[in-house]
């Protein structure tokens, strides 16, 4: 594996990203950061700014306003980066699936404009703090 | 005044109504014309005087219906308004915005989702649909069941164009704050917009719409007992009081009340879940003053809640747990034990917090007279919770209007009379040991018997329900036609309310109180992530992180100018 | 110095100045860790880090300056590599040349104008914010800075008026790093004026409104990504050893190469890193109008009273003032 792929592996930087989630998933994505989950240790930092990112945490169904700003933020991620939808709405738009304000799930919304894009699923409603550093870590280690 | 001097009260407006229901001792429905409307709810709310809750707009067959909800605290009656708007093709109403700004975001989503005009309305601009949506498109028209609204994918741009219907033309000399939805790489100005002038805010605009997932309609298309599952989702840290409050309205329409235990365990995870979510506040609110040990701190302490209300229901955060007639899972009596032990140990730590902080000069200095918000414009913008208490507004539902098992309870109402940030967070703090004296008790009175009853059949009818969340009030009206589903379910969550009050805190206050004003009155905490300050030509004066730094960096100076050493943590 | 030592020293010192740096960097992320009762993360995490961005694409914004955004951060690597150099130098040589503290001066003032200029040219409303803040506090710190080190040469005066030094070798940073201001009453107010101004050059709390290194935002550096950003971060490294060893040499008697000087060059060092992080760990944020104030009035003062005493205990010959 290059060089590259295995120090993205060793520093994954990630930025939270929330289009239109109840904010369970949000607030336990905060909660990896805290003593008791620590991810720091694994590397893995929160950053302000999507530039600084290599791994996208999107949140949320991906609402008809939150949608656009969500290609924006992918935009502005250097390649290489990993986009992991945490939660059942991330995945697949969960109990909002007819909801007429949702134009989700994330990954139709970023594979319009990168068919290519590495995508993880990290199911759960929410996913516990430790499904999703499981789900981070096997999804890297399947780069 | 009593119920009895209350109903004699609403006799003076008979003239103005069709009828007077009285579903309940404490639930009345008044009935009037569209055009009567006002008048009555003026009467209402000035003179009765009754609290606001909320507006429900209705797509009936022959006519629109608007609901105005009120509560009257003192005897914990729910009075709901219902005016008929016969004129089916351009439906209005007076809007009642005027005297009442706490009605002002109900009625723009209205308009939104129903189409209905109010007149004289200060701001009709679009609340809470994307800024796209097709002109004419309804959502919660009956007509459009069955069908989705095709041809339409979204924006393409993330830049509202200057047409878009919910921008609000700001004249270019004055400064601007500006929000982005997401992190600093946004420029555009939505979601919140706070003018100033120098270090002072004039005036605030917000923008709602990313979290619109159209949970109402969806509800319609459920089962009555799968929309519980819907609502936790509405907020995923109030997740224990939507179902509550819609399952209780829902008790009240069958007519039916659920066996005593699965009042009290209600009771416990309710209350564990305000304990969570007040320590969660605690640790933001210290993150955004500076002390972000605090933040670390709090979250450590918040696991072992979280654990236990693991261990009961089988989630951290949506519980799953309340359903029409009772409950799904039971507080197994070998948990029992266990709650007590980790209630003493968060107590223990909660009292060395409360103190350290009542005791701080410099949180003293830093909070007291920030963000103040009057009694008076409590009641005006009809705010609930901790954000009323603290300013001296005595509500809450579960002293007014008792459910579950918290008539049975021991147990104190928290209210403090300054309305600054400092009395919210005494309120919140002295209410986690409250909480936890009341989940205590529950645990040690827990009856034997059933968690749940048998509902086989929903009559045909409406109901309110409302349930005290950590944030305030929710309030979840229901209406059945007989069937299985709801014909229509108006969810409204306390942060509706709480945060348009920011236009009453923070106008007149500094740049640099911004973040605190606002985390404190505890919006969902993506709400409040996305600030920034821009001048009149588009140029960013402080975005978030400067606006962050800025309130850490007062509660610095202002440390240095007391000279008093930094809270301890070690202590604690 | 014999050839074969001076070309190991050529090799090693970039290299080793930026391994030292990263090692300097996670010291003191580890120790904010253990402050708010976590693990933190390993040792080679900086190195981790900075070989990821590397892999990395490059983003620059459209608007962008694009030549001054690339250059910015390489003008500041460069600027406080060669500061290490040199000091590296002066310390394993014991010579210089004079008015290589000058050069010194100069040379620290880079990395900040760096910053100040990539954050300009990236067209960023919001790295503007930053911007201005950092030009603000480098108003505040340089003058201060260069005051302080003023105060030390005023005291090698006295050495040149006692015929201990030769005249205009009071200005070479290998006679300096002989002697030790720090055990003087000026010389010690220098000196912590010298440590705060280091502080708000790095960037550390209570100074950091520029640029925030905590997990909530990057302020000046938001729009660099990949291989740009990566140099930033080793900058932000090198400084970390740069600075330090800077002071060391100015007012702690500077740092041996073979047996016990060694050891206490080492020990002082690491002393400097030490109060640097505590200081970062036990304060809130400052705002900038604070911390100009601080600067301009609170170290001024110290700083014309050292002054004062440095001139005073010249006159008469007093090495303790």
């Amino acid at each position: 594996m290059s060089w590259k792929i295995w120090s993205l592996k060793k520093s994954p930087w990630v930025f939270h990203v929330n289009t239109g989630a109840c904010n369970n998933c949000d607030i336990e994505i905060v909660n990896l950061l805290t003593p008791k989950f620590d991810v720091e240790r694994f590397g893995i930092k929160l950053v302000g700014s999507p530039r600084h990112a290599d791994a996208l945490l999107v949140t949320g169904v991906a609402t008809a306003q939150a949608a656009p700003r969500l290609r924006e933020v992918y935009r502005q991620t250097p390649k290489p980066c990993v986009v992991f939808c945490i939660g059942a709405c991330a995945c697949g738009k969960g109990i909002f699936t007819t909801g007429y304000h949702v134009v989700g799930p994330v990954d139709k919304i970023i594979r319009e404009i990168d068919p290519n894009a590495i995508i993880a699923y990290v199911p759960g409603c929410p996913p516990k703090p430790e499904a999703m550093i499981s789900g981070v870590v096997k999804a890297l280690s399947a780069l | 005044m009593n119920q009895e001097e209350l109903n004699n009260k609403l006799l003076a407006i008979k003239d103005k109504l069709i009828e007077i229901e009285q579903k309940a001792d404490n639930r009345i429905f008044l009935l009037c014309e569209a055009d009567n409307a006002y008048a009555a709810n003026k009467f209402l709310f000035e003179d009765v005087p009754l609290r606001f809750v909320i507006a429900t707009g209705i797509d009936s067959d022959d006519c629109f219906e608007v609901l105005y909800h009120y509560s009257y605290d003192e005897t914990g009656c729910m009075i709901t308004l219902k005016a008929f708007i016969r004129d089916r093709e351009n439906p209005a109403i007076e809007s009642i915005a005027p005297f009442l700004p706490g009605a002002e975001w109900i009625e723009r989503e209205i308009h939104d989702i129903l189409g209905i005009d109010f007149i004289n309305h200060p701001d009709m601009r679009r609340l809470i649909l994307a800024d796209d949506w097709p002109e004419g498109v309804y959502p919660l028209r009956k007509e459009l069941n069955g069908t989705m609204v095709t041809g339409w994918t979204g924006q393409t741009s993330s830049r509202p164009t200057a047409e878009s219907p919910a921008r609000r033309t700001i004249p270019l000399s004055k400064p601007v704050v500006a929000v982005g939805p997401f992190h600093p790489l946004q420029e555009e100005m939505e979601f919140f917009q706070l003018t100033v002038d120098g270090e002072v805010v004039t005036d605030i605009d917000m923008r709602i719409s990313y979290n619109h997932r159209g949970i109402e309609k969806i509800s319609e298309s459920l089962q009555f007992d799968q929309v519980p599952f819907l609502v936790s989702r509405v907020c995923g840290i109030c997740s224990a009081s939507h179902p509550l409050a819609y399952v209780q309205a829902m008790e009240e329409l069958a007519g039916v009340k659920p066996p005593e235990r699965a009042l009290y365990v209600r009771t416990i995870i309710n209350e564990l879940e305000r304990i969570h979510s007040h320590i969660l506040w605690a640790g933001l609110a210290g993150h955004f003053i500076g002390y972000d040990t605090v933040f670390m701190w709090a979250w450590k302490y918040r696991e072992p809640v979280l654990d236990l209300l693991e261990e009961i229901s089988g989630n951290r955060n949506q519980y799953g747990n309340v359903k029409v007639g009772g409950c799904r899972e039971d507080v197994p009596d070998e948990l029992k034990p266990k709650i007590l032990k980790e209630l003493d140990k968060i107590e223990k730590k909660m009292n060395m917090l409360v103190k350290a902080v009542i005791d701080d000069p410099v949180l003293h200095a830093r909070l007291k007279g920030i963000g103040v918000l009057s009694r008076e414009n409590a009641i005006k913008y009809a705010v609930t919770g901790p954000t009323a208490r603290a300013s001296g507004v005595a509500i809450d539902v579960r002293r007014d209007d008792p459910y579950a098992a918290y008539g049975d309870l021991d147990w104190n109402v928290i209210t403090q009379p300054e309305g600054d940030v400092f009395a919210k967070v005494v309120v919140r703090l002295l209410e986690v040991l409250e909480s936890i004296k009341i989940v205590r008790e529950a645990v040690k009175k827990l009856p034997g018997g059933p968690i749940t009853m048998e509902v086989k059949e929903i009559p045909p009818g409406e109901a309110v329900g409302h349930a005290e969340a950590p944030r305030g009030e929710t309030f979840h009206y229901v209406r059945s036609d007989g069937g299985n589903r709801p014909v229509r379910h108006k969810v409204r969550a306390p942060s509706y309310v709480n945060v348009p009050s920011f236009k009453a805190s923070c106008i007149g206050g500094r740049i640099a109180d911004v973040t605190i004003t606002l985390a404190a009155v505890d919006p969902c905490y993506s709400c409040t992530e996305r600030l920034a300050v821009v001048d009149g030509h588009d140029k960013v004066i402080h975005d978030y992180e400067a606006l962050l730094r800025l309130s850490r960096d007062k509660t610095a100076r202002i440390k240095k100018e007391i000279g008093a050493p930094e809270l301890k943590m070690e202590d604690l | 110095m014999s050839v074969p030592l001076n070309i190991l020293f050529w090799i090693i010192v970039v290299p080793g100045t930026v391994v030292l740096g990263l090692v300097a960097c996670w010291i003191v992320r580890k120790v904010s860790a253990l402050v708010q009762w976590r693990v933190g993360p390993p040792l080679c995490q900086p190195l981790y880090d900075i070989m990821k961005l590397m892999g990395k694409e490059i983003l620059v914004p459209q608007d962008a300056q694009r030549t001054v955004f690339m250059a910015a951060p390489l003008v500041g690597l460069t600027g406080v590599l060669l500061l290490s150099i040199m000091l590296w130098r002066i310390t394993v040589t014991q010579t210089s040349f004079v008015g290589d503290i000058i050069v010194a001066i100069y040379l620290m003032v880079l990395p900040s104008l760096a910053l100040i200029l990539g954050s300009s040219a990236s067209a960023s409303p919001h790295a503007a914010v930053g911007t201005s803040r950092e030009m603000k506090l480098v108003m505040g710190y340089e003058l201060s800075l260069v005051l302080a080190f003023i105060v030390v040469i005023i005291k090698m005066g006295r050495l040149v008026g006692a015929g201990l030094v030769e005249p205009g070798l009071q200005l070479s940073l290998a006679e300096i790093a002989k002697q030790t201001p720090v055990f003087s009453i000026s010389g010690m107010l220098a000196f912590l004026v010298a440590l705060l101004c280091v502080q708000a050059k790095l960037g550390f709390v209570p100074f950091d409104m520029a640029e925030a290194e905590t997990e909530l935002g990057s302020g000046i550096l938001m729009e660099y990504s990949g291989a740009l950003l990566a140099v930033w971060k080793v900058m932000q490294a090198v400084m970390l050893v740069a600075l330090p060893l800077f002071l060391v040499v100015v007012f702690l008697g500077g740092f041996g190469t073979t047996g016990w000087p060694l050891v206490w060059g080492i020990g002082k060092y690491v002393l400097i890193v030490v109060l640097l992080i505590l200081i970062k760990n036990t304060n809130p944020r400052l705002r900038i109008d604070q911390a100009m104030k601080f600067f301009w009035f609170y170290c001024g003062i110290t700083l014309v009273a050292a002054i004062i005493l440095a001139t005073i205990g010249n006159y008469y010959g007093i090495g303790w003032l």
